[in-house]
């Protein structure tokens, strides 16, 4: 008895605590029940490195940390999934867009010198370049303001001569078929790539910087972006621009192999270079281009390239929707099962019924513990072991109930019908387990949230059909007006000589 | 209450229902269903449009889909066509990064929901720029929009053919591990006879979704993988159980046949495999009818293989024992 008191007075405990735990920490929801957005990337073996290693993903996470915190995301989340695999999670976040071009980008900056002998080459090429980005920035803002209701007369234009001429110029193959603008992309992309092979090799890169910012142009709207180098950085840059000063070579700013600005040096810095440790880049950028770009040279260049390979965005209200109706379907089949339970078992029942309620309340208390964020698959896992742990009890009382019907007393019955149910319920929860492992190694994101759930809830069925309801029960049957073998069995099944209190 | 019954020198009662008397309708059953499911799946991977077993969906195909949710009333919603949404996609010109393809939106699948309130897309694998393009064209056709309302999911093609594979996997090791643990704890024949009984299981749950695939366009996802490995799990333990029984009887039962043996422990069974199976199905009821779309077929996929799990642990497994068990 006194062992009984002590299991009784364990579970109440951990009913309070848990009760309270829920209460004042309730678990966290995943993204598909309080909207928001999850972006998985894929970080690509690149160049010399053929597989993805550990240190190299958590250096990627570093840097994407840094990116992230610069662009000021509130409550994100960035985790490593897997080998090469990063999750980053934007709870209330609808449009993911922004923060998926600044992570996904490699931002590797260098700063390089013209090599000596292409000066003719690099001004045609550049002409060019400014040719078709004023076409292209015509047609855009053309294209923006019919789209306004405000159409206006081309102004800029290009000969479709010119442009032939241009692209067989460059050796460009046209694609059949296709349009003006989409010739005109091609040959910004193919000049651009043109301009990066006459520049030298990179003497100095964003690894050397100490600081990035921006500032308004003073003339114009565009903004420039500025860069504070290390004395490293700062020596290399004077040595760098020393080198080509009144050369008419020119200083290449290339971003992730594109040319972002080609500036020349003046004879003046012929002595001893640029000097200070600081420059800007004059792009024309447009403040949030420039804001985001300084947010990636602040965190740094990404060791790997990485690509978004996964987008899941939902609405708030699609998230308060999804919770409301698990919710509704969690209570409806609990409800459902406890009439089952209290019909069929009668006191057994009863008592099931409120372990089940103390295994639900347990449940939810793990989830704020470990904790498990609640994902819909993960509260469809969470159902689905009520169902388990209902099973572990059915067995149990079927049991009982033999041992009744062939003439047992009732306290033996009961005792008799927990031990000999429990290699089935051993058996039962071992093979469910077992799927768990495989689910959650093998599986997914999603996958892996129903594993969790499932799993927690099959070991916390094990403890409450074994011990709460065993508790229970024998506390119950320590008060001899419930000891009534009819309280478990109708009496036309009790054999006729056992029909009365055991 | 039948003590009178019993077999002599036996403390236990003769069954009340010999489930050896109707094996050959159990197995009739079930071989029907088997071969319902096979037609179902070689059906469905002979359909040009499907050309696999099941229809894969988003999560394994990779592509984007956009559901999204309009500002109006049920019903008051301004008229809005999919055939509308798909030429003004069509026409589209979408941003791309510099040196890459844009990907071709002539054939998006668009259905319109809830009386013209919700659209949801079909698109080819599309990244975040791509996609907030398609919603801004979306919300100059049919807008406003509940921007709270909408929702993105975009697979990429390499995490479509990943996921497929990790849940085949999945499956098969589970299988394995099941197997290994019943071999273990039982014997090989138990082990055999449980791993049949989920196979068959497994079988008639994805025949069903072949059949769904067909007729309704029902696609399997992840979750699918999820219900077929949590339905072996149940279709183990209900099979384990019966045979738990037929080994705990077999030292007094040594006497009799073995068919009578499984008779014996099928009818003693008979009450917990029917309750445990009603007990699981409830939950899912209320999944099915309160858990909305996204849960409705995972709800619906567990329901089917844990009835048949139930089925089979009384009708299948245990009936086909004494003929192994003979040779």
């Amino acid at each position: 008895m006194a062992r009984q008191q002590g299991w009784l007075a364990l579970i109440l405990a951990l009913a309070i605590a848990a009760g309270a735990l829920v209460l004042n920490y309730p678990p966290p929801l995943g993204l598909d029940l309080q909207g928001g957005s999850q972006l998985t990337l894929q970080v690509l073996p690149n160049g010399s490195i053929k597989s993805v290693q550990k240190e190299q993903l958590e250096a990627v996470k570093e840097v994407l940390d840094r990116r992230i915190n610069g662009l000021g995301v509130s409550e994100s989340t960035l985790q490593t999934v897997g080998d090469d695999q990063l999750v980053l999670q934007l709870p209330g976040e609808q449009d993911p867009s922004r923060a998926a071009k600044v992570l996904g980008t490699t931002a590797l900056l260098e700063f390089r010198a013209q090599k000596p002998g292409t000066e003719q080459e690099m001004q045609g090429l550049l002409k060019l370049k400014r040719q078709a980005q004023a076409v292209l920035n015509q047609r855009q803002a053309q294209a923006s303001a019919n789209a306004a209701g405000e159409p206006q007369a081309p102004k800029a234009t290009i000969a479709a001569a010119d442009l032939s001429q241009a692209l067989t110029g460059l050796g460009i193959q046209v694609p059949a078929g296709s349009s003006e603008t989409d010739q005109l992309e091609l040959l910004l992309a193919t000049v651009n790539s043109k301009i990066v092979t006459l520049f030298e090799p990179a003497q100095l890169t964003g690894k050397d910087l100490v600081s990035a910012g921006r500032q308004q142009q003073q003339t114009g709207t565009g903004w420039d972006v500025t860069l504070a180098f290390n004395r490293e950085g700062g020596e290399q840059f004077a040595k760098l621009t020393q080198g080509i000063a009144g050369t008419g070579r020119l200083l290449g700013i290339v971003l992730d192999n594109r040319p972002i600005s080609e500036a020349s040096v003046g004879p003046e810095f012929k002595a001893a270079g640029i000097t200070g440790g600081s420059a800007s880049i004059t792009g024309n950028f447009s403040s949030e281009e420039a804001r985001d770009l300084e947010v990636q040279l602040r965190g740094g260049s990404l060791p790997l390239p990485v690509k978004v390979i996964e987008q899941r965005t939902i609405g708030a209200t699609l998230g308060s929707e999804n919770v409301r109706r698990s919710l509704v379907a969690a209570l409806s089949g609990l409800a459902l099962v406890a009439v089952f339970m209290v019909v069929v078992y009668r006191l057994p029942g009863l008592v099931s019924v409120v372990a089940l309620s103390l295994y639900a309340l347990y449940n939810l208390a793990l989830y704020s513990l470990v904790p498990v964020t609640l994902t819909l698959p993960g509260i469809a896992g969470f159902i689905l072991s009520i169902g388990m742990a209902v099973d572990a009890n059915v067995l149990i009382f079927e049991r009982v109930k033999e041992e009744l019907r062939s003439g047992n007393s009732l306290i033996r019955s009961i005792d008799t019908g927990f031990s000999l149910a429990f290699s089935s319920i051993l058996d039962g929860h071992i093979t469910g387990l077992i799927s768990c492992v495989a689910l959650f190694a093998l599986g997914t994101g999603l996958v892996k949230g129903f594993a969790v759930t499932l799993a927690l809830g099959l070991v916390l069925s094990l403890f409450t059909a074994l011990t709460c309801t065993r508790t229970l029960l024998r506390l119950l049957m320590s008060y001899p007006a419930l000891r009534r073998s009819t309280y478990f069995l109708p009496a036309t099944q009790l054999p006729a000589s056992s029909g009365s209190p055991a | 209450m039948t003590a009178s019954s019993a077999p002599a020198g036996s403390p236990l009662p003769a069954p009340r229902f010999r489930i050896s008397r109707h094996r050959r309708t159990a197995w009739l059953g079930s071989g029907l269903a088997c071969l319902l499911s096979v037609i179902g799946l070689v059906l469905s991977w002979v359909n040009p449009q499907i050309h696999s077993p099941l229809r894969p969906g988003l999560d394994f195909t990779g592509g984007t889909q956009i559901q999204i949710e309009r500002q109006c009333e049920p019903g008051a919603c301004k008229a809005i066509t999919g055939s509308a949404i798909q030429e003004s996609l069509a026409q589209l010109s979408l941003p791309v990064e510099v040196g890459q393809k844009a990907p071709s939106l002539s054939s998006v699948g668009v259905q319109v929901l809830d009386q013209g309130r919700s659209l949801v897309l079909r698109l080819p694998d599309l990244d975040p720029d791509q996609t907030q393009a398609v919603v801004q064209t979306i919300g100059a056709m049919a807008g406003p929009l509940n921007p709270k309302g909408t929702s993105v999911d975009t697979i990429g093609p390499t995490l479509g053919s990943q996921l497929l594979k990790g849940s085949v996997l999945s499956l098969l090791v589970s299988f394995a591990l099941i197997a290994a643990y019943i071999t273990f704890r039982y014997d090989r024949i138990f082990a055999f006879l449980a791993l049949f009984a989920l196979a068959h299981d497994v079988l008639i749950t994805c025949g069903l979704f072949a059949w769904l695939g067909l007729f309704l366009g029902v696609e399997v996802d992840s979750l699918f993988a999820v219900s077929l490995i949590t339905v072996a799990g149940y279709s183990t333990t209900d099979t384990v159980v019966v045979f738990d029984r037929i080994r705990e009887q077999k030292a007094v039962l040594a006497a009799l046949p073995l068919v009578d043996q499984v008779d014996v422990a099928v009818d003693a069974t008979l009450t917990r495999s029917l309750y445990t199976s009603l007990t699981t199905l409830l939950p899912l009821l209320g999944l099915i009818f309160f858990g909305g779309a996204s849960l409705f077929w995972f709800a619906i996929a567990l329901t089917t293989g844990i009835a048949v799990g139930s089925w089979s642990s009384i009708g299948v497994a245990p009936t086909l024992l004494p003929l192994l068990a003979r040779r």
